[in-house]
């Protein structure tokens, strides 16, 4: 099982750097660009927290964009989160499907291996690939910070860079059940699923009367906000966030185990 | 003779299509069994149930001894398999294929792959996206040979292979035999049964027409006529009695007549059309 999940990973190694840098270099350049707009910033942002729900939705209400945590959150929180869910979603919906996709299922299914060790090495694949993503990206970060001589207190971005990863795994595990299923490339409906739940958790904070029905997804415990803003974190929604997973991941490795495998 | 495989009323259907209904097969060990029949015969369907890839319907797959469901990674450390599509990773160099293959079986295949690849002349240092199909093939019979399995199975193994390779490559499965290995070859080449297999079995539209020893196939009553009467040529299969031929016959004008055996190209044309 070793053997396969070092294939993996060296299979994926070149879409985790790409993905890690494109996100940790916008990174870099939004806390650069704090530092040459820091003078002008007060007067935006005490716009940007009266603006009703709109300010309610990117947590501009609560944190204030002048500060360095406040615009951290608010930039790049956005972008480290849009990030994550939507690379978790490339390396998840293909990654058990792209063997009958690319025919190389019949070379991969010939050894002496059982599907459930080929979801298990796949999966830990995964999972490292958004762990590999995560360092390189908070590494990133602090050389951002390093650039513009501005720091974050260290523990709020370890809660942060942790609930970001969950939501990259909530998201890849729903993606896992689509690969599962499919033999073709769904690339296309793994990341409409991680943008539905961007998109659902933003309507649920612009309109707090759908919080109850649609902002229960990964944004709404991986919320950059309102983690720096209070350093809490919904314990209700990462709850739901983690029997999603269990509950995706234990669906993978039934319908895998049950369906043909095509060439 | 054991039987190496052993496969009793095997019913696979996709659905509404149509798979293979109620095949039975047996091969015994230290033989090349050929498995015949054109393209959608239920050859790849049958060896993708043998194999785990796909869930059968009704039926027992019995291979080494084993059932192929309950010990299906076991069977599989003992089995060289060469699909008929030899597609690998593209981005790979063909020894990392090679080496992957022999990981992944937990065994050093080392000095047995660099056998294979002298023989077959496979350049180890390529990427698999430049290789040709007939090279992609060479890269697959390496990766089906080197742990020297007990049982190999093949599925059209030869499509895309020049000449030379090809008779390389059933010299190599004559020598792996004669050293106690086993091998069921899916083909729909009919020389290469007749040239290599001692036992065939005939599929034809998911079911088997026939299974037999070469030898009584070729050897049966079937005789290929050909016989020109009043300027005109016909050429059949007979295989009733030969003096009920001769006396129907000579109700014409006989110019020329050949009786000979008839081949295995003939055999299996003989039950296709008989089927139809």
């Amino acid at each position: 099982m070793g053997t396969l999940y070092i294939h993996e990973l060296k299979r994926l190694m070149r879409t985790i750097l790409l993905w890690s840098i494109i996100v940790g270099v916008f990174g870099i350049l939004c806390i650069v660009m704090y530092k040459s707009m820091e003078s002008e910033i007060t007067g935006i942002a005490d716009s940007f927290s009266s603006m009703g729900a709109f300010s309610d939705a990117f947590g501009l209400s609560t944190l204030s964009m002048a500060t360095i945590t406040g615009y951290f959150a608010t930039e790049v929180g956005t972008i480290h989160g849009l990030g994550i869910g939507l690379f978790a979603a490339t390396l998840a919906t293909t990654i058990l499907s792209k063997e009958e996709d690319l025919h190389t299922g019949e070379f991969l299914f010939s050894f002496p291996v059982s599907r459930t060790q080929i979801v298990t090495s796949k999966i830990f694949a995964v999972v490292s690939g958004l762990l590999i993503f995560t360092i390189i990206c908070a590494a990133l970060y602090e050389v951002g910070f390093l650039i513009s001589g501005d720091s974050i207190d260290m523990e709020l971005l370890i809660k942060f860079y942790g609930m970001q990863l969950v939501l990259g795994i909530e998201i890849a595990s729903i993606c896992f059940i689509i690969s599962s299923m499919s033999r073709t490339n769904k690339l296309g409906m793994g990341m409409g699923v991680g943008l539905c739940f961007y998109f659902f958790d933003l309507m649920a904070r612009v309109i707090p009367d759908f919080k109850d029905y649609i902002g229960f997804g990964p944004y709404s415990y991986a919320n950059a906000s309102e983690i720096f803003a209070n350093g809490e974190v919904e314990i209700k929604y990462i709850s739901i966030g983690i029997v999603f997973i269990i509950l995706s991941v234990v669906s993978t490795y039934v319908i895998y185990n049950r369906k043909d495998l095509a060439s | 003779m054991d039987n190496i495989i052993e496969i009793k009323s095997l019913t696979k259907s996709y659905g509404k299509k149509r798979g293979v209904t109620d095949v039975n097969l047996e091969v015994k060990e230290g033989e090349i069994y050929g498995f015949l029949g054109p393209n959608g015969a239920g050859k790849s369907t049958t060896i993708r149930s043998m194999l785990g890839f796909l869930k059968f319907n009704e039926g027992s797959i019995k291979i080494l001894g084993m059932d192929s469901v309950k010990n299906r990674n076991k069977i599989l450390k003992e089995i060289g398999y060469m699909p008929s599509e030899a597609q690998f990773y593209q981005d790979m160099r063909v020894s990392e294929v090679i080496k992957f293959a022999s990981d992944m079986r937990g065994v050093d295949c080392k000095e047995e792959a660099k056998r294979l690849c002298e023989r077959l002349s496979v350049d180890t240092s390529k990427k698999i996206r430049e290789l040709s199909l007939g090279n992609r093939k060479k890269v697959s019979i390496v990766c089906a040979m080197q742990h020297k399995p007990k049982l190999f199975i093949f599925d059209e193994p030869t499509s895309g292979l020049d000449p030379l390779v090809q008779s390389e490559f059933f010299e190599l499965i004559h020598e792996y035999v004669k050293e106690g290995s086993t091998c069921l070859l899916s083909t729909h080449v009919l020389s290469e049964v007749k040239n290599h297999c001692e036992e065939v079995t005939i599929m034809k539209e998911g079911k088997v027409l026939v299974t037999d020893t070469v030898d009584n196939l070729t050897r049966n009553n079937a005789k290929r006529i050909r016989v020109t009467t009043d300027g005109k040529i016909q050429e059949y299969l007979y295989d009733g009695d030969i003096n009920e031929l001769l006396l129907k016959l000579q109700a014409s004008r006989i110019e020329d007549l050949t009786i000979e055996e008839a081949s295995i190209e003939d055999i299996f044309m003989h039950y296709y059309s008989k089927e139809n």
